[in-house]
């Protein structure tokens, strides 16, 4: 079986090296960030050229260090989209989005990049991660251009790479996230305006909670289930326009979710609401709505720090990065990206630095870039295939 | 603390530890009932599962949950273990035994779909003639209710033992007369009357005689056979045979050979039996292909290519990243040049296409940075340089993979869609290029997921899809053979067979689950060309890395003389690549091959069995350019081919012109 280390040639090559960016400010005001003094690695997918990049920033700057082909037949695009390193760091798992018609969920080696299984999904699995006890792989069929019905949660035995549970939960599930300890998952139904939260030792839904401004409410169980003629219950979105790109109508007040993150003490979920361009704050214990925190324009991926203190989400509908104080829910920078279309965030394991994907527009590369989260600049960025969306922090 | 109570306290608190401790099971194994589960297709079955740990015993806190891990077009499977299945197949389950802070132990349990009781038995041939003392193998069909062949073993028996007696399904005709032999599976029965004459042969000929043809020349064989009285026998039934070589000949007597050289025809009554000889010369088609001129791609990789009707303007697409059509300038096909180039919101182009009188062209996107695709419709007031006028995205904003634009005088100009996201196959008219809307979507029967069209064809009238998953479905759109048209599509045909069975030796190299599917359909004269796309499950990867790898796939010759039924009389393969896709011109089809790069052969005449046995390639090339996109590789995407040229679009490389010369002349 192939892997290990491998050059394409052709259309990418530079590694653009940008050493540390000093702000807009006269020189002197503030001292230049210190550098890194290790390495941090991430695993990046790039959708649009069916590519997984590893991307290494440390004292010597940025570079890629690898690059691997994912798709299934170099006519056709498998649109890899999410990833998801294991807790033991000695695996990644790749969500190919595009299939005959399903997609599937790929897992490699860390060190050799070799395919070491692979399983057929639903449609357009999506968002990824791995349980803490590293058993299980949990995928959302995300579903983004099949008929409006309800989806699911595939259940993935990440040893075996087997399907061993699909658990129905909304239209359009997006993001998947584990509570640290691991006993409850959490995703967002962007067409029906819902957060879901899966109890892992049942492999069902627990609760859900409407999130549209005005109709909030909080429910035990499976959602209803949303048919090609029937009406949704919520004020959810039927709009699927442009993914997050369009901005909302007037009048329309759906939050749109696109990201489900638990804060790491357990005691909230964020979620990302797309639409309305905020962030709704759960209390993951009475299952309440917190606060509705403001955020950039078309927030879509969140990431949170390990300390629980400060809250990374990228603005799809404008180019940055904002990041806001937990505590106050005050921003506290919003950080230009180097190109449009920001996707994901993944925070280092010390909380120093965050790396972000940007997709970028037509035949653009996609771009990795890296905020050092204590002087809240953009300190290195590097291209990468086109449409960069999936990352997850190696080591 | 009364005395004791210590101790009672202490002892208590040991027991309710060792009780907790007996208690936290490990699941060591599941108990599956069914254990080895058969099911009728169209019916349901429910499985049940118990998780017991090492001594045997239930663990009580395991959460069970069966999964469907294949067959998804065959049957569904609950979560709760409850099967319904519809098609004959083996339907692997995994069931896993799921105890929280513990690994699931996972096991798998084959359900096999067996066919239901058997409802027709067929009997071919229909009728049959024969003489005393001639025998006849009888071929039989035995379908389950709902279409699905058995396996039975047939029970024969004749009504008229004397003249004609029955045993394993060979008829040996004994005298003069009629009988009726009957065969029998289950409840189910087919009949066919066998009719006997004397074995009065005075003559017995094959016609034509002796004749000389070239290999992969289809011949049709009579058998004329006169009695005592100089009376034509007609209609009798031989067994028709051939010696030695490869070739195939059928009932009819229509034989095909493969090798040159002279092939003994026999036809056989019996005790009597005719012979004649069959000389076959090499089909000596080969020739030499010059590359006229060439432009290597570096920056994308290479999709579609489509040549302007007036023959001097080529269009060539972009993939995996690529957002631009480039247009080239082929008037000195030596020195083609790109002159200009559409760029729109994608990262894929799979298809680029003009309407028939090159004023229109079409460019399917995927892969668009706001996720929102669809078509793009360009003006050709110069063809050098379109100008984008209108889109289309309603209800394909998944992707659009493949295109075709057809204009039928009654109806105008329709543009036919593929839905990357539904599998649906939307008609789109677009007599007004800048307004593009929908008239009709139609979907093959089943539900929304497991259904992927892959590649569009449209000849006079009727719309052949290439159905993935589903094989060939043929619509009426216009021809008016089921009163369909472009808004009101009508089912006409399909044509779906087992592709796991016709690719089961790729599915032997890296384990099932590999990519397979029906992928293009052309069609030419009383012919449908259709191949598969099929790649092993490392193969693509292999290629990436510039590893030894390669696709599969065949291409498959039908006979739609009868469109209501098609059936496949023909195949090709190349010998190490694939058919991607196809373009026939005049009495060639020409292809993309994938590694095998570009092929040419001859379909003249009629077509039976294993053309490339048959000596029927024309040329062959195979582009790859040290500077491509991928250097020193073939990947052969397609060919369009206009004014004698093969315009040849290569993945890895860009595009080549090639010229299939002449024939050379024999200089004495």
């Amino acid at each position: 079986m192939g892997g290990g280390q491998w050059a394409m040639g052709g259309w990418r090559r530079a590694v653009l090296v940008v050493g540390w960016l000093v702000g807009a400010r006269a020189s002197g005001q503030l001292p230049a960030p210190p550098r890194p003094t290790r390495d941090y690695s991430v695993i990046v997918a790039s959708e649009g050229v069916d590519r997984v990049a590893v991307v290494r920033f440390g004292p010597g700057g940025i570079t890629v260090d690898r690059e691997r082909y994912v798709g299934w037949a170099p006519t056709e695009l498998a649109g890899p989209h999410g990833v998801a390193v294991s807790p033991d760091k000695k695996h990644y798992f790749v969500s190919l989005a595009h299939g005959t018609p399903y997609g599937r969920l790929q897992k490699y080696n860390t060190q050799t990049n070799a395919l070491e299984g692979s399983a057929m999904l639903g449609s357009f699995p999506a968002t990824a991660q791995v349980s803490p006890d590293g058993y299980y792989v949990y995928v959302v069929n995300f579903n983004l251009h099949g008929d409006m019905v309800a989806s699911s949660v595939s259940v993935v035995a990440a040893d075996a790479m087997v399907e061993v549970a699909r658990i129905p939960t909304c239209t359009m599930p997006h993001g998947s996230r584990f509570s640290a300890d691991g006993t409850h998952h959490y995703s967002a139904c962007m067409m029906d305006d819902m957060l879901v939260e899966i109890d892992t030792r049942k492999l069902a839904v627990s609760r859900y909670f409407v999130l549209t401004a005005g109709k909030e409410m909080a429910m035990t169980g499976t959602p209803p289930r949303r048919t090609l003629d029937g009406a949704t219950q919520t004020g959810g979105s039927h709009d699927m326009g442009g993914h997050g790109m369009e901005p909302p109508k007037p009048g329309d007040v759906s939050c749109s979710p696109t990201w489900a993150q638990p804060s790491p003490d357990g005691s909230r979920v964020w979620v990302a609401c797309n639409k309305s361009s905020e962030i709704a704050e759960i209390d993951a214990r009475d299952w309440k709505m917190l606060r509705r925190i403001a955020a950039g324009p078309g927030v879509y991926n969140l990431g949170v720090t390990h300390d629980g203190k400060k809250l990374l989400g990228t603005n799809k509908r404008d180019q940055s990065v904002s990041v806001i104080d937990v505590a106050s829910g005050k921003e506290l920078a919003r950080i230009q990206t180097t190109r449009k279309v920001v996707h994901g965030v993944a925070v280092t394991d010390d909380d120093r630095y965050a790396f972000i994907t940007v997709e970028g527009t037509g035949s653009q590369p996609g771009t990795v870039d890296v905020i050092d989260l204590i002087a809240l600049k953009k300190v290195a960025t590097i291209d990468v295939g086109s449409q960069s969306g999936g990352i997850d922090f190696w080591k | 603390m009364p005395p004791g109570t210590r101790r009672t306290s202490l002892a208590f608190c040991a027991l309710v530890a060792l009780s907790a401790v007996a208690n936290a099971q490990s699941v060591a194994k599941i108990s599956i009932t069914p254990a080895a589960p058969r099911m009728v297709a169209g019916q349901s079955l429910q499985l049940r599962a118990q998780a017991v740990d090492a001594a045997g015993r239930p663990v009580s806190n395991a959460v069970i949950k069966f999964q469907q891990g294949g067959g998804q077009f065959e049957a569904v499977v609950s979560d709760s273990g409850l099967v319904a299945a519809g098609a004959v197949s083996t339907i692997p389950v995994t069931v896993s035994a799921i105890v929280p802070g513990e690994k699931p132990v996972i096991t798998t349990v084959n359900v096999v779909v067996i066919p239901g009781p058997a409802s027709t038995v067929s009997i071919e041939p229909r009728t049959v003639k024969l003489i005393a003392g001639q025998s006849l193998a009888l071929r039989t069909k035995v379908l389950s209710a709902a279409g699905d062949a058995r396996n039975d073993v047939v029970a024969w028996s004749t009504s008229a033992s004397a003249v004609a007696s029955v045993a394993e399904g060979v008829v040996t005709a004994t005298k003069a007369g009629t009988a009726t032999i009957t065969g029998v599976a289950g409840s189910a029965k087919g009949t066919v009357t066998v009719e006997v004459v004397p074995a009065d042969i005075a003559s017995i000929s094959i016609t034509p005689g002796t004749p000389h043809a070239r290999t992969g020349d289809v011949l049709r064989f009579n058998l004329t056979v006169k009695n005592s009285a100089g009376k034509t026998i007609t209609g009798l039934t031989p067994t028709w045979l051939f010696s030695p070589g490869h070739g195939e000949i059928d009932n009819e007597g229509a034989f095909v050979g493969y090798d040159p050289g002279t092939y003994t025809v026999s036809a056989n009554l019996g005790q009597r039996s005719a012979q004649t000889t069959v000389t076959l010369a090499a089909r000596d088609v080969r020739r030499a292909a010059t590359v006229v001129g060439s432009i290597v791609r570096t920056t994308f990789p290479t999709s579609e290519v489509w040549v302007h009707p007036n023959g001097k303007v080529a269009y060539l697409g972009t993939h995996l990243g690529g957002d631009r059509v480039y247009t080239i300038d082929i008037n000195d096909p030596a020195k083609p040049t790109i002159v200009d180039s559409v760029i729109v919101n994608a990262r894929v182009i799979n298809d680029v296409m003009t309407s028939e009188d090159g004023k229109i062209m079409v460019i399917t996107r995927e892969g668009a940075d706001d996720r929102k695709n669809g078509l793009v419709v360009a003006t050709l007031d110069d063809p050098l340089h379109p100008k984008v006028v209108g889109a289309f995205t309603d209800g394909v904003t998944a992707g659009v993979h493949s295109a075709f634009i057809y204009t039928q005088p009654k109806f105008g100009r329709h543009v036919y869609l593929t839905n990357d996201g539904t599998g649906a196959l939307h008609i789109i008219d677009i007599n007004d290029p800048a307004h593009p809307k929908q008239v009709a979507l139609w979907k093959t029967p089943r539900s929304d997921a497991g259904r992927m069209l892959h590649d569009i064809d449209v000849r006079d009238g009727m719309l052949y899809g290439s159905w993935w998953n589903d094989g060939l479905v043929i619509l009426d759109i216009g021809s008016g053979i089921k009163g369909g048209s472009p808004s009101n599509p009508q089912f006409v045909s399909q044509y779906k067979y087992d592709l796991d069975a016709l690719y089961k030796d790729v599915g032997a190299i890296d384990g099932p689950g590999f990519i397979r599917g029906t992928h293009t359909a052309w069609r030419h004269k009383n012919y449908v060309f259709i191949s598969d796309e099929v790649f092993s499950k490392n193969d693509a990867e292999k290629l990436f890395a510039k590893e030894p790898s390669r696709a599969w796939g065949r291409l498959q010759v039908l006979d739609v003389s009868d469109i209501f039924h098609p059936k496949s009389i023909a195949h090709y393969e190349p010998e190490f690549g694939g058919v991607h896709n196809v373009w026939v011109a005049g009495d060639t089809l020409y292809m993309g091959a994938y590694n095998a790069g570009f092929r040419a052969f001859d379909i003249s005449g009629e077509l039976r069995g294993d053309l490339r046995a048959q000596g029927r390639e024309i040329a062959q090339f195979s582009p790859a350019d040290a500077k491509g996109f991928i250097p020193n590789s073939t990947m052969t995407w397609g060919v369009v081919v206009k004014n004698g040229l093969a315009f040849v679009n290569d993945f890895n490389t860009g595009l080549y012109i090639v010229r299939i010369e002449p024939k050379a002349a024999v200089v004495p």
